[in-house]
């Protein structure tokens, strides 16, 4: 469809450039201030940097500990993010191509959490990890995170498996494979498109979660990055050590560039699915 | 749900059929019947033990913590409903509902609006840059609520911000002015960060909505000669009411029940002014002061009947409510 340039497209095209502005305007502002010296920047907020003090981000790995939280953070999120995607696909295997007693029951408590806000469920869950011994314990965050069922993440690959067909399990049975091989070998490698859409929404959930290591980190030799940036900006109002707060905000938000870079049509294909089934 | 369990006893009538067919072939059925078990049980044990553990059980128990007066150290001591009096009693708990109500009114408007507008002319004008402008868009999205929060407190800050520093640029001179420091201000300053957020994922979703509306409808309004203006609100608007009523629901709902952003950027300061529910909470239970787990779990379970009643109705008003072509 060919339409004339009119004052109506060069206007719309002025609000599109307006919204793109304001995501990357922040963001360029404060990775170049992030190489300046903290002279320069008080001087002048807009002046572009002099020299490229890249000595910020060292500073900021270092003296913010953003290296000890990312290394923090690749503990949790990397074993969280196993446990979990291979316990979230096991059930939905199980819970939507297997018939067994006790399935519709299983079905219907798990789907009770989509009714759940959570919020309430804070101080008691805290009182429990407490008396568990899983408190300031970036293994007791794990496990909490780990051990769940997720009642979108089930939907989501229960009906990616659904729409395999029946046969495959008929047929293996047949050639003499157990449940087991079954499962790993046939089920788990047609279902991998599926499972990499979970995993890479478990992954930005747990990247991005700050609430559960806020609540339950309290020493700082095990803060996630999350934590880590949220306490650096409490000190830094006393510091006032700008530039080396913002490399360390650029540092956390690679990894979420890297991963949308690569995987933005998923991404966005996959908020829109959660969207529609509520 | 009839329907799939009735589903079920077939397949499970089949199924018993089928294991009377090999039931000359001895120790056969039993060993994949006990193999089929340990599987289940291996799968399911500890997601669904975790869950019930760390979810459900958390979720029962805060009825009784609603009813104690315990500050998480002492033994506690059963209050009864002492903590409700005192909470409907609380000057603070409406304050911070009021916040939350106002939140709820303002954010999903400019969210819904900015979205429906972006993803227009998105999906309706093809300029050379859009492929990008749609990837960009969600970006804040991804983003974690701490660099978010982050983000827009440098742009806020009094002395460094570059909001300041840009209205010096076009005349306006603010000083030192403290936007989220300040009572008059920092009740409006959360709403910007929230709505640049949540676009990015609505205009995502209005998108594949309008994508889904059949080209042969605009190309009779074309016809016509509808404008654009018209179109979008001829069209476009009555066929993407549903989701527009979902979407309102649901970021009003998300208005209610988050608060990280507001306890990372001002953590309800000044003087209270931007405190919303679910903080006040939190800070009764996990903040700096003196913590009280049964007031905040009273707190929290007035919050959880509202929220489930909002649920409820939702779920209610949308039921069987599609577009129709």
């Amino acid at each position: 469809m060919k339409e004339k340039k009119s004052i109506a497209d060069w206007l719309w095209n002025l609000a599109l450039l307006l919204w793109a502005l304001t995501i990357i305007f922040p963001l360029a502002w404060i990775f170049y201030e992030s190489l300046k010296t903290n002279q320069e920047f008080f001087q002048d907020v807009w002046k572009l940097p002099g020299q490229l003090i890249w000595q910020n981000y060292s500073d900021a790995w270092n003296e913010y500990r953003i290296g000890q939280a990312m290394l923090n953070t690749v503990y949790y999120v990397g074993v969280s993010l196993i446990i979990g995607t291979f316990l979230t696909a096991i059930n939905a295997y199980v819970l939507t191509r297997m018939q067994f007693k006790g399935r519709s029951v299983m079905w219907g408590l798990i789907m009770l959490s989509l009714f759940l806000p959570g919020i309430n469920a804070l101080v008691p869950q805290y009182v429990l990890m407490r008396d568990l011994g899983l408190t300031n314990s970036l293994t007791g965050l794990i496990i909490l995170d780990s051990f769940s069922e997720s009642a979108f993440y089930l939907m989501m690959l229960g009906g990616f498996m659904q729409s395999l067909p029946k046969e495959l399990e008929e047929s293996a049975s047949i050639d003499g494979a157990s449940i087991f091989q079954t499962f790993f070998r046939i089920i788990l490698p047609l279902s991998t498109a599926g499972i990499v859409t979970v995993a890479i929404f478990k992954f930005l959930n747990l990247y991005n979660n700050f609430l559960g290591p806020f609540i339950y980190l309290s020493d700082p030799d095990k803060y996630t990055v999350g934590v880590a940036m949220y306490q650096a900006n409490q000190i830094m109002h006393y510091k006032s050590d700008w530039v080396t707060l913002f490399a360390g905000l650029m540092i956390t938000m690679v990894p979420l560039i890297v991963m949308y870079m690569v995987f933005q049509n998923r991404v966005r294909e996959g908020a829109t699915l959660g969207a529609i089934k509520g | 749900m009839a329907i799939q369990k009735e589903k079920n006893k077939l397949i499970q009538k089949q199924e018993r059929a089928a294991s009377l067919n090999y039931g000359n072939r001895p120790g056969w059925k039993s060993k994949e019947a006990s193999q089929k078990w340990i599987f289940i049980l291996m799968a399911t044990i500890p997601a669904f033990g975790g869950y019930l553990l760390f979810t459900l059980y958390p979720n029962l128990l805060s009825v009784y913590y609603a009813l104690l007066d315990w500050d998480g150290i002492r033994e506690p001591k059963f209050v009864g409903i002492q903590n409700f009096i005192v909470m409907f009693e609380d000057p603070f708990v409406w304050r911070a509902l009021k916040n939350n109500v106002l939140y709820g009114v303002i954010v999903p408007p400019f969210v819904i609006v900015v979205s429906i507008l972006l993803s227009y002319i998105l999906v309706y004008k093809s300029y050379r840059m859009n492929a990008v402008y749609k990837v960009l868009f969600f970006f804040p999205n991804v983003l974690s609520v701490v660099a978010v929060a982050l983000l827009w407190a440098f742009i806020y800050d009094g002395s460094f911000g570059i909001l300041n520093a840009g209205l010096k640029l076009v005349g306006i001179d603010v000083g030192n002015y403290y936007w989220l420091g300040e009572k008059s201000t920092a009740m409006w300053a959360i709403i910007p960060p929230t709505v640049w957020w949540a676009v990015g994922f609505y205009f995502v979703i209005f998108m594949n909505a309008m994508v889904g509306i059949p080209k042969s409808l605009y190309e009779a309004a074309i016809l016509e000669g509808a404008s654009h203006r018209q179109r979008l609100v001829q069209i476009t608007f009555p066929l993407l009411m549903p989701i527009i009523r979902v979407s309102a629901i649901f970021l009003m709902l998300s208005m209610f029940k988050g608060f990280e952003n507001i306890l990372i950027l001002t953590n309800g300061g000044p003087s209270g002014s931007t405190n919303v529910i679910g903080l006040y909470m939190f800070n009764i239970a996990f903040g700096t002061g003196n913590h009280n787990y049964g007031y905040a779990s009273a707190i929290g379970m007035f919050l959880f009947v509202i929220l489930v009643l909002a649920k409820l109705l939702i779920d209610k008003l949308t039921a069987g409510r599609d577009a129709e072509y």
